[in-house]
């Protein structure tokens, strides 16, 4: 009875946290710009995601060492320090657009401007790591994050042509804008395999003491959980395609998103948008923080763990205050999170070899994981994907650059 | 046992159970009339850096004198104080007497117990 309560919660917390401003941003974009030819690039980031998420439980479950642990061990100090720094840019960029994310949602219910709200949200987020504990963090946030299912009711509402969103889940080359449908396409992967989801998702397992005995729980949440968020993506997309493609509206900016809610919704829409976002980002900024500090803690082999009281994982603790109030600054000179969003998704799919490939060596060896290795599916599922998303983000990315 | 493999880069975990850091670099003994032995593991400092690029160790020597803690350099840890080496490797010695908690111990003395809520190092 425990277990089960422990999966539903584990499933709930999963779905709950899934989306955040990089994949509401980039599903939307893909919605209002291409209807629904991208629902494919949200199904295989989903798909990946769930080998990627069911692995990294399974690597700490059998061998009680996180990702980072095992990268540092296996590949030596010096290539741990080259993943450390493309994750921790890459990483510190999503921080600014999930802080960027709770400011543009209170701006658009307070009307004071994104930039007032920078410091006032990173001591926010920073007080509930400094007081709180894994579990306040994990479950707290995500089942407010629950409220994100709303994008589904804004879907559903308005009648979306299932046959013609089925057609979208098979990959279709656009007429035109070729080099913008890849750029999104890209960004949609670099929005669903999110590697600081996969380090905190493994993080939490040694957190909360797992053995070999949860790896069917592991499979489930994994499975279960990351299907369902997928879902909460596609609701975003086909919602984007219904209400902003037929008048036009290309997002790029915040409050344009929110018209994929009012459309469907006209009462409540804006409110829920913007306290769906606002939640989801929030959610997203706590476990961004906390797995930069889990990366930097278990390389250097130092203490840590969200339960400690902070005097007692020092380092730990240090480093995630430097980073969430570093993260602030940009956004007090006015830097655009919905322009940082986009560029870290796609950079985020660039950097995917470099986080995901020494993951998959791993995940092959017998020291750390003996007979519970990967079989040759999960092997395949995640080396493909991880090569289309590479292949597309070196066409697309400086294709976009040139094109503006 | 193969150095590379099962050593260098491993959790060390001293008496309590407590993280010391990991293994940075090995020094080894190479003496006329005996066989070569590791005599020593070291902890932190410029030889973790020196193995990435000699400037990233000049840099991290410099900063270190400009602040931290009063121990400089990487911590040596004698082998005769390994107990065991497998996931990880525990070791016979006090982690705050071997200075591996050097910065630990200084960033939570002069940072964080100053916030409140913070806490306090030291165990009574």
């Amino acid at each position: 009875m425990k277990k089960v309560l422990q999966i539903t919660l584990g499933i709930i917390t999963s779905v709950g946290g899934f989306l955040e401003i990089g994949s509401v941003t980039t599903a939307a974009q893909a919605g209002a710009s291409f209807g629904y030819q991208l629902l494919w690039a949200v199904l295989l980031g989903t798909l990946c995601l769930i080998f990627l998420v069911e692995m990294s439980g399974r690597l700490a479950a059998v061998s009680k060492h996180t990702i980072v642990d095992a990268t540092r061990e296996r590949f030596g100090f010096p290539f741990y320090a080259v993943v450390m720094l493309g994750m921790v840019l890459v990483a510190f960029m999503v921080l600014v657009a999930e802080l960027g994310g709770i400011g543009l949602s209170l701006q658009i219910l307070t009307g004071l401007g994104f930039p007032w709200w920078a410091i006032p949200v990173s001591f926010l987020v920073w007080l509930l790591m400094w007081k709180g504990t894994f579990r306040l963090i994990e479950n707290g946030a995500s089942l407010l994050g629950l409220v994100t299912l709303s994008f589904v009711v804004a879907a559903v509402k308005l009648h979306p042509e299932w046959g013609s969103a089925a057609h979208g889940l098979l990959p279709t080359m656009p007429g035109d804008q070729k080099a913008k449908y890849g750029f999104v396409a890209v960004s949609i992967l670099g929005a669903s395999i999110s590697p600081y989801l996969i380090y905190f998702y493994s993080s939490g397992a040694i957190e909360d003491k797992w053995d070999e005995s949860y790896i069917p729980m592991n499979r489930m949440i994994a499975g279960f959980g990351m299907t369902f968020g997928g879902f909460l993506s596609m609701a975003v997309l086909v919602a984007a395609a219904l209400a902003l493609q037929p008048k036009g509206i290309d997002i790029d900016k915040f409050d344009q998103a929110a018209l994929l809610m009012t459309t469907a919704l006209p009462k409540w829409g804006f409110y829920l948008f913007a306290f769906s976002m606002l939640v989801a980002c929030f959610g997203a900024a706590l476990e961004i923080s906390l797995a930069i500090a889990y990366f930097f803690a278990q390389g250097f082999g130092w203490n840590w763990g969200e339960d400690l009281e902070p005097s007692k994982d020092s380092r730990f603790s240090f480093v995630y205050t430097i980073i969430i109030f570093l993260a602030a600054v940009p956004l007090l000179f006015g830097v655009d999170p919905i322009k940082v969003t986009m560029i870290s998704m796609a950079l985020t799919a660039a950097t995917l070899p470099l986080t995901i490939v020494p993951f998959l060596f791993l995940m092959n060896d017998p020291i750390y994981l003996g007979e519970h290795r990967n079989g040759w599916v999960s092997n395949s599922v995640v080396a493909i994907i991880i090569l289309i998303s590479f292949v597309l983000a070196a066409i697309s990315i400086p294709l976009q650059i040139i094109g503006g | 046992m193969k150095l590379i493999r099962d050593v260098l880069d491993k959790k060390l975990i001293d008496l309590e159970q407590c993280d010391m850091g990991r293994v940075s670099g090995l020094v080894m003994y190479v003496g006329e009339r005996s066989q070569p032995h590791i005599s020593h593991i070291l902890i932190g400092g410029s030889t973790l850096w020196m193995r990435v690029h000699p400037a990233l160790a000049r840099v991290s020597n410099r900063l270190a004198q400009l602040w931290g803690p009063k121990h400089k350099g990487a911590v040596r840890i004698p082998w005769t104080r390994v107990k065991s080496v497998g996931r990880d490797i525990k070791l016979d010695v006090e982690a705050r007497e071997t200075g591996a908690l050097a910065w630990e111990i200084w960033i939570a003395r002069h940072i964080i117990e100053r916030i409140p809520g913070g806490g306090k190092e030291e165990v009574e």
